[in-house]
């Protein structure tokens, strides 16, 4: 008798264990589905798209299921409503200062990048230490922010670009701590609450890319 | 006194209550956010539907698989002047290249012409396929220089320039050669993508006409 119990609690115990872990692949399973779906209505097209993995903290670019370039994050924070995930289109690319192209205007500037046809110039420097007259990867802003069709706000960041100093840290504060909070809970009040997603990464050069690789239009994934 | 009293009893009732609405604030906020990231991603899927949906997530994973280039196709990455050959999943080779400078060219005098020097992005395929390829001068070219831009085509004919080979992939656009190979790895070009020797050999080898190049 005593036996009969102890086989029906862990019979018991097994079955709940077994629910538990069924339960969760379920909802990776359709997780999944959906991701695939969407991202093969994006992927049947030429264009280039990206895949934000909010959970797995990674953004990746992609063509055609092909993984191009990803982007691992190393912090993220978020304020807002939180019904931002599915296929979005980025409307906006914002920053203080935005790089600029290099006009040339023959006579009247000093031609650095030569043509194919023009002689080289004699070895010296290393390549790398050249400033040319040209838009680089080294150009492109550290800090900057993303505005996609849903209303998703997304701040790109370089660990320390954020502001310098104690007014710029207090600006930081006040935007996050104070702004963000009320003006989501007037926006909701409205209809028009907000989301707001602040990511970093550790080597300055992966937001440098994520602002040269993510043009007006790209569409994506948000997982 | 009893001004000033009246005027401190406002000032804090007027904190408290900012304090309060942004304590409201965050109750709303936290308590949307405990539902982060989405209140609606995992649809529930009832146990007699777990087959179906399995094997639809299959034909999803192959179809994504059939959208993959076939043979040894290219990728370049502008920001990084990196060109892959890749087959399959296979990374085949590595070089570092030259792109576009991303640089405006504005003609002087009457026509105002301009021309952008990027690297275009997207999908293309290798069209040509070139040995010992002559350099064909654009008009850019020649006002760059401030030239004049000459009438018949044998005065825009450059032999040399363009390196051993050339792959055409449209609109005038190539991989090819370099002298300035201590430049690569730049954004100099206009717009053309410029390969050491050794690589440009062994890409010129490696892939057929038609093999895709996924430029971004």
């Amino acid at each position: 008798m005593k036996k009969t119990a102890v086989f029906a609690a862990i019979a018991a115990a097994g079955l709940a264990v077994l629910g538990w872990a069924v339960g969760p692949d379920k909802a990776a399973l359709a997780k999944k589905q959906g991701a695939l779906n969407a991202e093969y209505v994006l992927a049947k097209d030429a264009k280039f798209y990206f895949v934000f993995d909010v959970e797995g903290k990674k953004l990746e670019l992609r063509v055609r299921g092909m993984v191009l370039r990803t982007w691992p994050l190393q912090a993220m924070r978020f304020w807002g409503r939180p019904d931002f995930v599915g296929t979005v289109e980025l409307s906006k690319k914002t920053t203080l200062k935005a790089p600029e192209r290099i006009v040339i205007k023959p006579g009247e500037s000093e031609l650095i990048a030569p043509a194919p046809g023009t002689k080289p110039a004699a070895a010296g420097a290393a390549a790398a230490d050249y400033d040319l007259e040209a838009l680089e990867l080294r150009d492109m802003p550290k800090r900057f922010s993303l505005d996609f069709d849903n209303g998703l706000h997304v701040t790109v960041k370089a660990k320390g670009s954020g502001s310098s100093g104690f007014l710029g840290s207090m600006k930081d504060a006040w935007r996050w701590y104070v702004r963000l909070p009320l003006g989501h809970l007037f926006g909701a009040r409205r209809g028009q609450g907000q989301s707001e997603l602040e990511i970093v990464f550790n080597d300055e050069k992966d937001a440098q890319s994520i602002y040269w690789h993510m043009f007006d239009g790209i569409k994506g994934i948000i997982l | 006194m009893m001004i000033k009293r009246l005027l401190i009893a406002a000032a804090a009732l007027a904190y408290l209550g900012f304090l309060a609405v942004l304590g409201a604030s965050y109750f709303i906020g936290l308590k949307q956010a405990s539902s982060w990231p989405g209140p609606a991603r995992e649809q529930a899927i009832a146990d007699k539907d777990v087959a179906k949906v399995e094997k639809n997530v299959q034909q999803l994973e192959k179809k994504m698989g059939g959208l993959l280039p076939k043979g040894p196709y290219i990728v370049i990455d502008t920001a990084e002047n990196r060109l892959l050959l890749k087959n399959g999943d296979q990374v085949v080779r590595t070089a570092v290249v030259s792109c576009g400078s991303g640089v405006v060219l504005e003609e002087p005098g009457g026509k105002k012409r301009s021309w952008v020097f990027d690297t275009p992005r997207g999908e293309f395929s290798v069209k040509s396929k070139i040995t010992n390829p002559y350099w064909v001068k654009p008009d850019w070219a020649f006002v760059e220089e401030g030239e004049v831009i000459p009438k018949g085509l044998e005065d825009r004919i450059e032999a040399g320039t363009l390196g051993d080979y050339a792959l055409g992939f449209g609109q005038g656009y190539f991989i090819h050669g370099t002298l300035y190979t201590r430049l690569l790895g730049r954004n100099v070009t206009h717009g053309c993508v410029r390969v050491g020797d050794e690589d440009l050999k062994y890409l010129f080898k490696a892939v057929p006409i038609g093999a895709k190049i996924y430029i971004y």
